[in-house]
């Protein structure tokens, strides 16, 4: 072998090699989705949702009447004594019907951080830590926590009665009000205004989002169509990907319903939030839940009730919030513990041991790049309500003492 | 000669360290836990400083005059029955680091040296407390679990320090693990072990390999040990994830129905350590070795498992049904 011939050899290797080890370094970028990408890109499109299912604990749920006047209790403080409160006052339209703190306000400090009514007529359970099984029986609890409205049951009826409007939606819809003084015919009563209440909160829809659209174009082979930044697709092939969030963000809501511990702080000067594992004894003691004598279920139709699981498992559990509208529903975590996406994103990546229970989430080991990319995709969630303008602002009909 | 040597210095340590760790009060570091004995009742003690600190976790000596925060994990479960008081002093006996019951027994007022008392409290969870400390210095605390009414009173005293700015054990442990770590080296035959756990390592790869792999399509799913063969439908065609649903199960043994069969149902994800959402369980037996499963769902995509444990006639066996969702 000349000697030439072994150095054009050697150039020859010596590239090859150069090339490998830069396709390892900087790996091509992937633009193209594999079929099984597709799949759960589809299976987190709005798209997906399907039609919003029957709640069998509430005969009025579909009942347009029974959401007019659902409308306008939400937005009276006729329901509070004080007459300063409605569930509209920590539950903002403007807000993704959130209040923008860390934990909710009424006539007193509430315990948690007010979550979202956007779309959760689909899931099965209501609140942080899942302690009420419907929307209408999450709607009454407010109006008799001292820290919220600050009322009771006697009162909220009493104040139908007290309103010509309400009166008469009510009884067209429910038939007499009770006397005052009939206790069970109070409780009854009680338990239909957070029905109307629940009629009402099922027509809040999330809208398509900027994502929505993207897998609009991928379905339609139009990729190239696509609304999404190069950061944005990166962002989107960690989140179903690497940084793991479709283990608890999934579906079309971007969330499982499922209570989850993920090792988040304290909030200064409160020990731990015990969350599922407290809230799954409140909601089976619940006389407003499924299986209670105010529910419109037949009887064995109260699954998740009844199968739903408890204990050590569930401490410091909370229910996986939908991830839709994130740009106005901060602070974020149960209790407001996190202000940015970056705080929460960089909480995941570490996932810190948890100070009470087991924190299910892993250490990510992303980096700043990368965390940079997620949060450029969440931002893309965005979106507006697919509701009727006319139910977000408090009703035309004069709603009573405002 | 220095093989010796360090042997003589890892016995004196070793000799050295129990007395230093166990030598103070109920809480006893044990394999990296620090377990609190309430008499024979255990549980895991953490200490959090969430305000300094974050998720940076103490046994017992603390850094700081801070928001502080004690959580008590049950190993037994009678502590999540009994109730049980939580009281904070300041260290008045003079013993410090070996103060016992007895010392504290012997304090006149205890009200007046008290920081803290939470009132007995039965707390099925787990056991939560917080203190505010306004100043550094020796404390006692003392964790009292009356288990059985008024008749059995168990008690676990643990002194600490706040404000705590020594090295503690760390530098006789490091010194320990570089002892162990040098004799190590020192000793011979070390690479040839190596190497053969390096070609063992290799061959259980190997086999992992070859390992057959599970058909997760099958339509029947046979026990572990053979007895009962297992078939289900759903009521949810194909199973979607978060959607309550159940199944029909048909179990047969040699091609017969098994009926009054008591079954034991879990499940899981492996990949994720992590059990089933729900709490399925047989709710009716259908007649001819069918029975209906009810509470089925899964609130994930992936890989999951789910165990049926059937007990009939005196022989129990256990299927996993391997899903993909």
């Amino acid at each position: 072998m000349s000697k030439s011939t072994s150095t054009w050899w050697l150039v020859v290797v010596v590239t090859v090699a150069t090339l490998v080890a830069m396709s390892r370094i900087w790996p091509p970028v992937v633009d193209e989705w594999s079929d099984a990408d597709v799949a759960v890109l589809r299976s987190l499109w709005l798209g997906s949702l399907g039609e919003l299912p029957p709640d069998p604990t509430n005969r009025v749920a579909n009942d347009p009447r029974a959401a007019s006047l659902g409308h306008a209790l939400f937005f009276s403080n006729a329901l509070s004594p004080s007459n300063s409160i409605s569930c509209a006052t920590c539950h903002r339209p403007e807000l993704r019907f959130t209040d923008g703190m860390q934990k909710g306000r009424g006539v007193g400090q509430s315990k948690r951080n007010t979550l979202s009514i956007v779309g959760v007529a689909y899931s099965p359970w209501q609140y942080w830590d899942g302690r009420r099984d419907s929307q209408w029986a999450q709607a009454l609890s407010p109006i008799e926590d001292a820290a919220e409205h600050g009322g009771n049951r006697q009162h909220a009826v009493g104040a139908v009665a007290a309103n010509d409007e309400f009166r008469q939606l009510y009884e067209a819809i429910f038939g007499r009000l009770p006397e005052p003084g009939d206790a069970r015919g109070t409780d009854m009563a009680f338990a239909n205004i957070g029905k109307a209440i629940a009629a009402y909160e099922r027509l809040i829809m999330p809208g398509p989002s900027r994502f929505d659209r993207y897998v609009d174009a991928l379905l339609a082979g139009e990729e190239e169509q696509a609304p999404y930044s190069a950061d944005e697709v990166a962002g989107l092939r960690l989140f179903i990907g690497k940084a793991a969030c479709t283990q608890c963000h999934n579906g079309p809501l971007l969330t499982n319903y499922e209570f989850h511990n993920t090792g988040v702080l304290s909030f200064p000067g409160e020990v731990p939030d015990k969350g599922r594992a407290a809230g799954v004894r409140q909601v089976l003691a619940d006389p407003f839940n499924c299986r209670g004598e105010f529910s419109d279920a037949i009887a064995g139709s109260c699954a998740e009730l009844e199968f739903t699981r408890s204990g050590y498992e569930v401490l410091g559990a909370f229910r996986t919030p939908s991830l839709r509208n994130l740009e106005d529903t901060q602070p974020y975590m149960h209790k407001g513990q996190m202000f940015t996406l970056a705080e929460v994103l960089t909480h995941y990546n570490e996932a810190p041991l948890s100070m009470i229970g087991h924190n299910e989430a892993k250490p990510l080991g992303l980096n700043a790049a990368e965390l940079l990319q997620l949060e450029a995709f969440l931002k893309t969630l965005a979106a507006p309500l697919a509701t009727d303008e006319k139910w977000l602002r408090p009703p035309d009909i004069s709603p009573g003492s405002l | 000669m220095i093989s010796g040597m360090i042997r003589f210095c890892m016995l004196l340590l070793l000799w050295l360290a129990p007395s230093l760790v166990l030598s103070h009060g109920g809480v006893v570091e044990e394999e990296d836990l620090c377990v609190i004995k309430v008499n024979y009742l255990r549980g895991h003690f953490k200490i959090y400083q969430p305000l300094i600190d974050g998720h940076k976790e103490y046994c017992e000596d603390l850094p700081n005059a801070t928001e502080t925060v004690f959580v008590m994990e049950y190993l037994h479960d009678s502590l999540g029955e009994a109730a049980v008081d939580f009281r904070i002093i300041r260290d008045v006996t003079g013993k410090g680091r070996f103060a016992r019951w007895e010392d504290v027994a012997g304090i006149d007022d205890l009200e007046a040296v008290t920081v803290l008392y939470r009132e007995p409290t039965v707390d099925p969870d787990v056991l939560t407390v917080i203190h505010d400390f306004r100043e550094e210095g020796d404390f006692i605390g003392i964790v009292t679990a009356n288990v059985d009414g008024d008749q059995e009173i168990y008690r676990a005293v643990f002194p600490f320090e706040v404000g705590y700015t020594g090295l503690g054990y760390w530098p006789f442990f490091i010194l320990l693990l570089l002892a162990i770590q040098l004799q190590y080296f020192v000793m011979s035959g070390r690479l040839k072990r190596w190497r053969e756990n390096r070609a063992a390592a290799a061959i259980v790869a190997l086999l992992l390999l070859c390992a057959p792999i599970s058909d997760a399509s099958a339509d029947e799913w046979v026990t572990s040990r053979g007895v009962y063969t297992v078939s289900f439908e759903s009521s949810l065609e194909p199973i979607e994830i978060n959607q309550i649903h159940y199944w029909i199960l048909r179990i047969t043994s040699d091609g017969e129905p098994v009926t009054g069969a008591s079954l034991t149902v879990s499940g899981g994800m492996p990949a994720h350590d992590h059990g089933m959402p729900t709490r399925p369980r047989v709710t009716a037996e259908l007649g001819n070795g069918e029975y209906r499963l009810e509470g089925m769902r899964f609130h994930m995509g992936g890989d999951w498992e789910v165990s049926i444990e059937i007990k009939a006639n005196g022989k129990t066996d256990t299927v996993v049904v391997m899903l993909t969702l």
